[in-house]
């Protein structure tokens, strides 16, 4: 008999759940179910249609039904899982057309996702106010925009600020309205998050920081928002505030919740349930350095659960460490990124951490074209271990991330890193790399 | 040899299909398989093949080998049953060939039929296989 394994989501988790399950096991039975209508997509492409970098959401389907056919999975859309019966281990299912189906599973993978955070403040159900998560999502956003001339847009995260650049470069004013006293709060530091504010604030976005949207004013459509007595005029609100892992289905079902409100799991991204996996947005890890609790809400940290939970439900033997919050964004021909924790983070968990940071450029100073690049790095006292790392610069952000990661993942000391022999040529980048300069500033500070 | 492209997906005539996206050609009473080029462009860059032995047996609609990329994962299945004469070395070592050359260089097997014209009945010949290429293309 196949093994037979059912996946609860097909975006990203849930796809690299379904190949790698695919290429550990050929026998296998393998049954996808989503509430989706469409076939798998990138949730960050999303954005980029909206500024029109990306000419149509059909072009985010990155798995289309040819590629359910070549790896013989069997994907079923439109299809809300009601339950998990844990003990004659089936799947309860209503399809599209209302009748109920049960999937019988040996190995069964949530990955659920997140779903965006309702806020809890007058007229948040007013016609206007939109959220920015699933394709629908954006088709219906991408129609008001076309009349749209002002937008209000609540928090200042990755989503709120890359949907923010596709409102400005659409002519649409735009104010962002955030709780918390900088931009990108919970991912930099105000000395960098400074830099991408200038950003969006030169490109004529207007921020409000550290007040809440208390009201979304209009009769039955959005006219305005207020915050904190004053009426910001909007003809879109997109509620940006965040997701929250979906975990009602595992909950009902008996399987234990983390701390941070998603599934708990171990190594092999197993819950609670050994038959039982979760990965993506739904599944709790633990955070490398910290070595708590973590949830990453992150496409990068799903797609590598999804292959772990994957392969360990078709009888393979894989691993996932867990998550250093790597990122990655380019807003306003800026890029910024960050790894590790924050120097907010740091003090939350009382970790005394010393800074090196330095800004420096992407090609030799006598070299045409290079633009500026500032790196932070963030080390712990007591080990002198590089716990953290945030850059914000006109290009070549993005590998030096992964080398930050690498360092912190590895558990280098800031002496190791001082160290690196990096690569250099004048029209590709300094002679000295940024990285090793910030690295010697803050041996000096230790 | 005409290589007729249908939407973008070259069916060169002269060639057997089977709807698990292989090729067949028969030379002189052996028969050369392959992979379509349909087949290699759903797959994207293949990075592993795992081919049978020289002397092994293969079966009509049965899995002889893996194709694997980094998104997807597909089998071999045997369009002709047959004992493997020759197994082509360059795809295994560079199984990038078989996206780049997938009807010439990116051969996979050459085998020795046992019952080759009763498993001809049932591919398709090249005016069919443009129909179904025609086909697949309309389904995505």
């Amino acid at each position: 008999m196949p093994r037979k394994i059912v996946i609860v989501g097909a975006n990203a988790a849930g796809v690299d759940a379904a190949v790698a399950a695919r290429k550990t096991d050929r026998e296998a039975e393998i049954t996808l179910l989503t509430k989706d209508s469409y076939y798998t997509y990138s949730r960050c492409g999303l954005p980029f249609v909206l500024s029109g970098h990306i000419q149509s959401f059909e072009n985010l389907i990155v798995y289309p039904p040819n590629f359910f056919k070549v790896n013989k999975l069997n994907l079923h859309l439109e299809t809300i899982v009601t339950g998990i019966d844990t003990k004659p281990r089936t799947v309860e299912a209503l399809s599209k057309d209302g009748t109920s189906e049960t999937f019988e599973y040996d190995k069964l993978v949530l990955a659920t996702g997140a779903f965006p955070f309702r806020l809890p403040i007058e007229g948040i159900d007013k016609q206007g106010v939109y959220t920015l998560h699933t394709l629908n999502d954006g088709l219906k956003l991408a129609e008001a925009m076309k009349t749209a001339r002002s937008a209000v847009v609540i928090g200042s995260g990755l989503v709120g600020l890359e949907a923010t650049e596709a409102f400005v470069e659409r002519g649409i004013k735009t104010t962002v309205v955030e709780m918390l006293p900088t931009v990108l709060p919970r991912l930099l530091d105000p000395d960098m998050s400074s830099d991408v504010q200038k950003k969006f604030e030169e490109s004529g976005v207007t921020f409000i920081l550290g007040k809440s949207a208390n009201a979304i004013l209009g009769d039955n459509k959005v006219r305005a928002v207020s915050v904190g007595g004053e009426e910001i005029p909007a003809d879109i609100v997109l509620n940006a505030a965040g997701v929250r892992p979906n975990v009602e289905l595992a909950q009902k079902a008996g399987i234990a919740i983390g701390e941070t409100r998603g599934i708990k799991t171990n190594s092999r991204m197993q819950t609670s349930d050994e038959n039982i996996y979760a990965a993506g947005d739904c599944a709790e890890t633990t955070h490398l350095v910290t070595g708590k609790p973590a949830l990453p809400l992150l496409g990068s940290a799903a797609v590598k659960m999804g292959k772990v939970a994957g392969t360990n439900a078709a009888g393979g033997d894989a691993f996932y460490p867990g998550t250093l919050f790597s990122w990655v964004s380019r807003v306003f021909h800026l890029d910024v990124g960050g790894v590790g924790v924050t120097e907010f983070w740091a003090k939350q968990i009382s970790m005394d951490v010393v800074v090196g940071k330095i800004t420096s450029k992407t090609r030799a100073s006598y070299f045409p074209g290079g633009l500026p690049l500032k790196v932070k790095i963030l080390v712990e006292k007591n080990t002198r271990r590089v716990v953290g790392g945030q850059i914000v610069g006109g290009e070549e952000v993005t590998q030096r991330i992964n080398i930050l990661s690498l360092a912190i993942q590895n558990r280098m000391t800031i002496d190791d890193l001082a160290k690196a022999d990096t690569c250099y040529a004048p029209s590709v980048c300094e002679a000295w790399e940024p990285i090793v300069l910030a690295a010697e500033i803050a041996q000096r500070r230790l | 040899m005409i290589e007729l492209n249908v939407e973008g997906y070259e069916v060169p005539e002269g060639l057997y299909y089977s709807k698990d996206w292989m090729w067949i050609k028969v030379e002189d009473g052996k028969v050369r398989i392959g992979i379509t080029d349909y087949a290699q462009k759903q797959l994207n860059e293949v990075v592993f093949a795992e081919l049978p032995n020289v002397g092994d047996e293969v079966v009509k609609g049965e899995p002889f080998g893996t194709v694997e990329s980094v998104k997807s994962v597909s089998d071999l299945v045997a369009p002709v049953s047959g004992k493997v004469l020759e197994v082509n070395g360059e795809v295994s070592n560079t199984p990038g060939t078989l996206n780049e050359d997938p009807y010439n260089k990116g051969w996979i097997l050459v085998v020795s039929p046992t019952n080759l014209q009763e498993d001809l009945k049932v591919l398709m010949t090249f005016e069919q296989a443009v129909e179904w290429h025609k086909e697949l293309v309309k389904e995505s």
